[in-house]
């Protein structure tokens, strides 16, 4: 499936996410422009507006923990999430951001309970 | 479950203030960026940045700067663009307003990705859209101002007349300019329709009523339909092409209007219009003008009425024309004729549509009604057919015909009538031996009792059962002659008797006549035989439908007459006398001097001539009670055997009287029995209920007139089958 993609050393990938959160070391996540841009708003946004990311072909957070990253990135590409106590409130804040509606519902539907 | 969650809420997501330099800031960065898209230099930008900016701003509630200021931004840039535009010339206008158009649009999707956390959290109703206030700046700015609008609008409209007048233009380029209508409406298509829709389609109009009239002015009405056919199909490809999908039902509706629903009347009323076309039998251009009529409302319903007028009409014209009258076989096969046209007609021009069908045969049913003398035409039509005129054709032919036949008596509104009639010739066919074929006969018949059912055709099957019983009685009596004791002192004839049950056949009308004493004797004896054989039996004989052969010996050969019973018994005369009067003939065998007119004609004036008039007169003239006849002994004829017409092929006037009068005795007993039908279900009526009723049930034989019903009740009054209520004496209670 879609998440074995994620993880193989895939020669396919052709974009690069880089989190420099606070003073740790930079994390990468190497992915797929085509999936990125047909299941995220954020991002089909920021592809087709071929502004420097597009030129570049990456992107760069300070403002998310890589672990959270990671896990939206997963999201991306599977339609699944797992949600605890530690990662609920920063996943609902990260799918806020990215205007990621079911996500926002997921994770609004998880608190709730 | 009561457990508790706790979530983790990680330090920097606790609100944080922001001050009001660091939003200007922001804004202020986001602005130039915004600039910058607007020139198209949108490629050394960080996405991500701006959106983070935007993002904060809102978090930050601070999305109202944002807002106004985008408003501004747009504003400017598409006042800019309004000088810009409007300065190009000519066909420039039309692509300098395109290439900035679709530029804009692009930079109205970046723009929105860019401010899509404002979009999504902060814009509420009534506020636009990022991009619909994108949109909206465009139409206000650009679209509809006064240097544009009406400008841009008048192009199109120009550009699609050139088109319509067969010139080629840019459709790729109408088309990015007519959505940009559609694009900027923000619901409904409500720009599209107003600026743009509304014109189009009265330009439409316009164009298509000035070609139109000028069109079928100078043109057959043919070639206008199919010039028709080609416009709708072009206009049907310029909706694809450059036009909004909604605006194609009001498109050809407008087409429809002026091309076709204007015009119609035209079309038939003109010189090469419907009814040519229809008198021609123009398959074809019917279809097509069939296809063109039927999209446009009633447009059918004058077609249909026109074919069925004229179907009416010719109808009309036959049933009446002289010819036609004095020959039955002409007068139905032409009706076949014209079945078979229009059928076609209908067939392969109105795609057998269920309306034209149904009024065509409304309309034969009123012609084939309007002379009464049709039901006599039809059942002398199959007498000849069934008389061998079906001699040369084969079994699907055969079919053919007959299944036409039973057509046109389905039209018939008075069947009881065509029955008497058809009875009364199969009665001839079968007792003078002339019936070309029992399996035709049988089929036909069979194709009535399909039709109506076996009462209709019980009396016909009877007919059939006596001819086959006659035989066995005839061969029964041959026998009992050859054992019998009288028949030693007896000449041997050979005489031949059918017995016709009474109520199968027609009732000849009596007649009398005096038999020569050895065929009275033979007569009794077939009467005593028959007594007989069938105790309870009653024989009357009805000598004038029979035949006879005589020999008839002329000094230097010897001939074989055959003749009706009459004529025999006039010939056997001259045995004993030179010269007869017709009185003396009248006299010698009682027969009626009409008959005697009739039997005696054929003799004289026929191709062959046995009797001679002395003194000789003029052929045509009447005969007369004194006239004198003798015997022709000069006879010329090389066949030995002479057959002789018994009377004209067509009844006579009084016979045909006669047969009317049967059919109206026989309607008095079927509108009694329908009454008492009715009136035993429903104890009590009304008398106009009564009538109504009546009619529904016997529709399916005859139409029974209103004031021949109520002399029936009348009658059954009298009879006490009915009684009138004293208090109401307009219904009726059924008296059991």
């Amino acid at each position: 499936d879609l998440k074995n993609l994620l993880n193989s050393s895939n020669e396919f990938f052709d974009f690069t996410i880089n989190i420099n959160y606070q003073s740790q070391k930079t994390y990468s996540i190497e992915c797929h422009s085509a999936i990125l841009s047909s299941r995220s708003e954020y991002f089909k946004g920021l592809l087709r507006s071929k502004m420097k990311e597009y030129q570049e072909r990456k992107v760069e957070f300070f403002d998310i923990r890589p672990e959270i990253m990671q896990s939206f990135i997963n999201y991306i590409y599977t339609g699944q999430i797992e949600l605890n106590h530690e990662n609920a409130i920063e996943m609902l804040v990260i799918s806020r951001k990215f205007c990621s509606e079911e996500l926002i519902q997921s994770i609004t539907n998880y608190i709730q309970k | 479950m009561s457990r508790k969650m706790i979530l983790r809420v990680p330090k920097f997501q606790e609100p944080k203030r922001m001050e009001k330099s660091e939003a200007q800031r922001l804004w202020l960065l986001l602005k130039d960026a915004i600039v910058e898209v607007q020139h198209m230099n949108a490629s050394t930008l960080s996405f991500e940045e701006l959106y983070r900016s935007s993002y904060s701003l809102v978090i930050a509630k601070r999305g109202d700067i944002l807002y106004t200021g985008l408003e501004e931004v747009n504003n400017h840039h598409t006042k800019n663009l309004l000088d810009k535009i409007a300065q190009a010339v000519d066909e420039r206008f039309l692509i300098e307003l395109n290439s900035q158009w679709q530029q804009y649009k692009l930079q109205q999707i970046m723009i929105h990705d860019i401010l899509m956390y404002l979009d999504r959290m902060y814009v509420k109703e009534p506020q636009l859209k990022v991009f619909d206030l994108g949109m909206f700046k465009w139409k206000q700015n650009v679209l509809i101002h006064s240097q544009i609008n009406d400008r841009l609008v008048r192009m199109l409209l120009g550009l699609i007349h050139m088109e319509r007048n067969g010139e080629v233009i840019d459709g790729a380029l109408m088309k990015s300019l007519i959505q940009m209508y559609v694009d900027v409406s923000l619901k409904e298509k409500e720009t599209y329709k107003q600026e743009f829709e509304e014109r189009f389609l009265l330009a439409t109009s316009h164009f298509y009523k000035s070609e139109s009239n000028l069109f079928i002015t100078n043109n057959s009405c043919g070639a206008y339909l199919k010039k028709v056919e080609i416009r709708l199909i072009e206009e049907e490809a310029r909706i694809k092409q450059y036009l909004d999908e909604s605006t194609g039902p009001k498109l050809i509706k407008a087409c429809e209007d002026e091309l076709i629903a204007n015009h119609m009347q035209t079309m038939i009323e003109m010189e090469t219009g419907c009814r040519t076309m229809i008198q021609n039998d123009r398959f074809n251009e019917l279809k097509l003008m069939y296809r063109l009529f039927q999209r446009v409302e009633n447009g059918l319903v004058h077609l249909k009425n026109e074919f069925a007028g004229y179907v009416r009409n010719e109808g009309h014209k036959i049933v009446n024309q002289p010819e036609n009258l004095k020959d039955p076989n002409a007068l139905i096969t032409s009706l076949i004729e014209i079945r078979n046209r229009f059928e076609k007609t209908l067939s392969q021009s109105f795609a057998n549509n269920r309306d034209f069908i149904n009024s065509v045969n409304t309309a034969f049913e009123s012609f084939l009604n309007e002379n009464d003398k049709l039901s006599e035409s039809l059942a002398l039509f199959i007498d000849k057919k069934l008389r061998g005129g079906f001699k040369d054709s084969n079994d699907q032919e055969i079919d053919v015909i007959m299944n036409k036949v039973i057509l046109l008596f389905r039209f018939l509104s008075d069947k009881d009538v065509f029955k008497k009639f058809y009875e009364h010739y199969l009665a001839k066919r079968l007792l003078s031996g002339r019936s070309f074929s029992e399996d035709l006969e049988r089929t036909m018949i069979s194709k009535f009792k399909q039709e109506c059912g076996n009462q209709f055709t019980s009396k016909m099957e009877g007919m059939f059962t006596d001819m086959r019983l006659s035989k066995d009685a005839l061969d029964g009596f041959k026998n009992y002659l050859q054992t019998s004791v009288e028949m030693g002192k007896l000449p041997k004839i050979d005489m031949s008797v059918r017995v016709l049950t009474q109520g199968f056949w027609p009732t000849f009308p009596p007649h009398s006549c005096t038999l020569p004493p050895l065929l009275s004797q033979y007569c009794d004896l077939f009467t005593k035989y028959y007594c007989h054989a069938h105790t309870g039996r009653r024989i009357i004989w009805q000598t004038n439908i029979g035949t006879a052969e005589v020999t008839f010996r002329l000094p230097k050969k010897t001939h074989v007459l055959a003749l009706s019973t009459y004529q025999m018994l006039i010939m056997l005369l001259f045995n004993d006398a030179e010269k007869l009067s017709l009185k003396q003939m009248a006299a010698g065998t009682s027969i009626s001097f009409m008959d005697i007119q009739r039997s005696v004609k054929p003799l004289y004036s026929g191709k062959y001539k046995v009797l001679k008039r002395t003194p000789a007169v003029e052929k045509s003239k009447e005969l007369s009670e004194n006239d004198i006849f003798e015997l022709n002994l000069n006879l010329k004829c090389k066949l030995h055997r002479i057959k002789f017409a018994a009377t004209s092929q067509t009844d006579s006037e009084p016979e045909r009287q006669h047969t009317r009068q049967r059919v109206d005795e026989d309607r008095k007993i079927e509108i009694d029995a329908a009454i008492v039908r009715i009136m035993k279900s429903r104890k009590a009526l009304i008398h106009n209920d009564l009538i109504v009723e009546c009619t529904k049930q016997l529709s399916s034989r005859f139409v029974p007139q209103t004031s021949m019903i109520k002399k029936r009740i009348e009658n059954l009054i009298e009879r006490e089958y009915l009684e009138r209520f004293p208090d109401d004496r307009r219904r009726y209670r059924y008296l059991a």
